[in-house]
């Protein structure tokens, strides 16, 4: 039983990265319309900025962790101004965002992996919290909770401001028709660039925290969870940050469950069996209500 | 004259890359022309490469001869996506076949007796160039021919606005269904061509690389004529191999770049028929 309970903690934490990243990647694609490819660096090139910030620089472990999430979202804004807006300017839709947005994930990957050396890097120990605290008997590592608090405080700030703000009604409104959300006062140009970057520090946030978990510093860091992080995004929903960040847990709790008791070989097999299941029961994810468009 | 023969040895390999991203390329732009963004090409050539590798492994065929199986598999396949797709809305349909492909590869390592599992799938089997380039001709032919027949004007309109094509008599539904199953088809086809082109199957061949290699040759090349797709499948084929030769340290990033600027100056692709009408509109108003 007790044993359990630490797989069950394991994959909350683990299921807490892919609901990070998952957010903010759900969040390009619900307010942006973009289906972004380079994502996925974003996260790789946080967790660089952060070992960068902690071995170069020597800043404690919440400075470098604000280093990487900065690092995150002022390189979705980048990404955003030179491959996205030029398009967006000409107005030629979701196709041509894909194409650029996989050039810069071939690009920032290449260069994320000259950065590390092609290495796989890990930060230094006593560079972060590594104190164990106990429930009973029951081991609860610093990390793992903080992982999983800095989830859930993101989740449901992002989720009060996407739904009660009077800035999450500009994201709606422009994520739903941006000339005529400028025809009701919105500045879509500001709603653009307060996206981009919120997305990318969310994901740069998941990118820290799992390179600091996984011992992982590499570009090989942002793949893995663009591509879980994209499965908790179909499963919960690309419009509900709360249904992104179930999801994602999920997936985690049931990657880490299986991997336990049934086979480590059915690990990835069971995200994606998930994915197929929810496809097919709930396809508008788990919080979706059946819309309906005007011709 | 050996010059010629040498640079023909060393860029052979490239050309047979190229015909083969065509055809699957064709495959992507045949549910793009109907409106449908779809990565699930993927799949029907993963479907179609393996058992077509079966058959001739253990029919003792050749390629030719096992292309009619793989068109079937990838048409089947495709089918069956289609009945599920077609239930969900434009953005979904993307992101469910992206998932699709993620699946994909779960299934292929989870099927060793069709796919051999993690240990991949050895071919020896050899297709001449001038054979593949045949194929790729007369597949263009079909196409050329469908962008003329009452299918591609239909799927002309379903792409253009679904509702005013349901006004005018058309379904959409029916419409792309008939898209999903040419994609299949051809889907298929390119996924047993890539098996001899590359003459080992690994669970990783068809991968989020291809699907992605696909699309962005459709979109580079210009997703509103069938020729974009042979066009970009070209164009995306030889970037690397250009970068390797001109910037051997840094080939991937000088990929990315030529990508990124092609797009950003062409977001509309290499050929642009809405270019070609206009070009032609202001030549008549000078004359």
């Amino acid at each position: 039983m007790e044993l359990f309970a630490e797989q069950v903690l394991n994959g909350c934490a683990l299921g807490a990265l892919y609901a990070l990243f998952a957010i903010g990647f759900g969040l390009v694609f619900a307010t942006l319309g973009i289906l972004n490819a380079a994502h996925g660096t974003y996260a790789s090139w946080a967790a660089i900025a952060a070992l960068a910030a902690t071995e170069r620089l020597g800043l404690p472990f919440p400075l470098a962790v604000l280093a990487g999430v900065v690092a995150g979202g002022l390189l979705a804004l980048f990404v955003d101004q030179v491959a996205f807006q030029p398009l967006r300017a000409r107005g030629a839709g979701m196709l041509a965002a894909l194409i650029t947005s996989i050039a810069f994930w071939i690009i920032l990957d290449s260069l994320a992996g000259f950065a590390t050396g092609q290495q796989s890097l890990s930060f230094p120990q006593g560079s972060y919290p590594a104190r164990m605290y106990h429930l009973g008997t029951m081991p609860l590592p610093a990390m793992q909770l903080l992982t999983i608090a800095a989830m859930l405080v993101a989740t449901f700030g992002i989720h009060l401001l996407v739904r009660r703000s009077r800035f999450g009604a500009a994201m709606r409104a422009v994520g739903w028709n941006g000339a005529a959300a400028a025809l009701g006062g919105v500045n879509p140009r500001m709603v653009v660039l307060a996206t981009a970057f919120l997305a990318g520090a969310t994901s740069g946030l998941a990118g820290v925290l799992a390179g600091i978990s996984t011992q992982n510093v590499s570009f090989s860091l942002g793949e893995g969870l663009l591509l879980k992080g994209f499965a908790a995004v179909v499963v919960g929903g690309y419009d509900d940050v709360r249904g992104a960040a179930i999801a994602g847990v999920a997936l985690g709790i049931a990657e880490v469950i299986t991997a336990q008791y049934l086979s480590t070989s059915l690990r990835d097999g069971i995200t994606y069996a998930l994915l197929l299941g929810f496809l097919l029961v709930r396809p508008r994810g788990l919080f979706g209500r059946a819309g309906f468009v005007r011709a | 004259m050996d010059w010629l023969s040498d640079t023909w040895a060393a860029y052979q390999s490239t050309l047979g890359f190229a015909a083969v991203n065509a055809v699957l390329a064709l495959s992507t732009y045949a549910v793009l022309s109907a409106g449908v963004l779809s990565f699930a090409s993927v799949s029907y050539a993963a479907f179609g490469g393996f058992l077509g590798a079966q058959v001739m492994l253990h029919a003792g065929i050749g390629p030719l001869l096992a292309l009619p199986a793989a068109i079937l598999a990838g048409g089947v396949l495709s089918f069956l996506v289609a009945l599920i797709f077609l239930r969900l809305e434009g953005h979904w349909m993307a992101l469910a076949s992206l998932a699709l492909v993620l699946i994909t590869r779960v299934v292929v390592l989870n099927a060793p007796a069709l796919t051999g599992g993690v240990n991949g799938l050895s071919i020896p089997v050899e297709l001449p160039i001038g054979v593949l380039i045949l194929l790729l001709l007369l597949l263009m032919l079909i196409f050329q021919r469908l962008a003329v027949s009452w299918y591609g004007i239909a799927a002309r309109a379903v792409r253009e606005d679904p509702a005013v094509a349901a006004s005018l008599g058309m379904s959409p539904r029916r419409v792309q269904m008939i898209a999903f199953l040419i994609s299949g088809a051809v889907g298929g086809a390119g996924g047993v061509l890539l098996a001899v082109m590359l003459q080992f199957l690994s669970p990783d061949t068809y991968f989020v690389n291809i699907a992605f290699t696909m699309i962005a040759s459709v979109v580079l090349g210009g997703s509103y004529h069938w020729a974009g797709a042979v066009a970009g499948a070209a164009v995306f084929t030889a970037l690397p191999v250009i970068a390797q030769a001109v910037v051997p340290a840094m080939q991937d990033v000088a990929n990315g770049v030529a990508l990124l600027l092609i797009m950003i100056f062409l977001p509309r692709g290499l050929i642009d028929p809405r270019a070609w009408r206009r070009r032609r509109a202001a030549r008549r108003r000078n004359a």
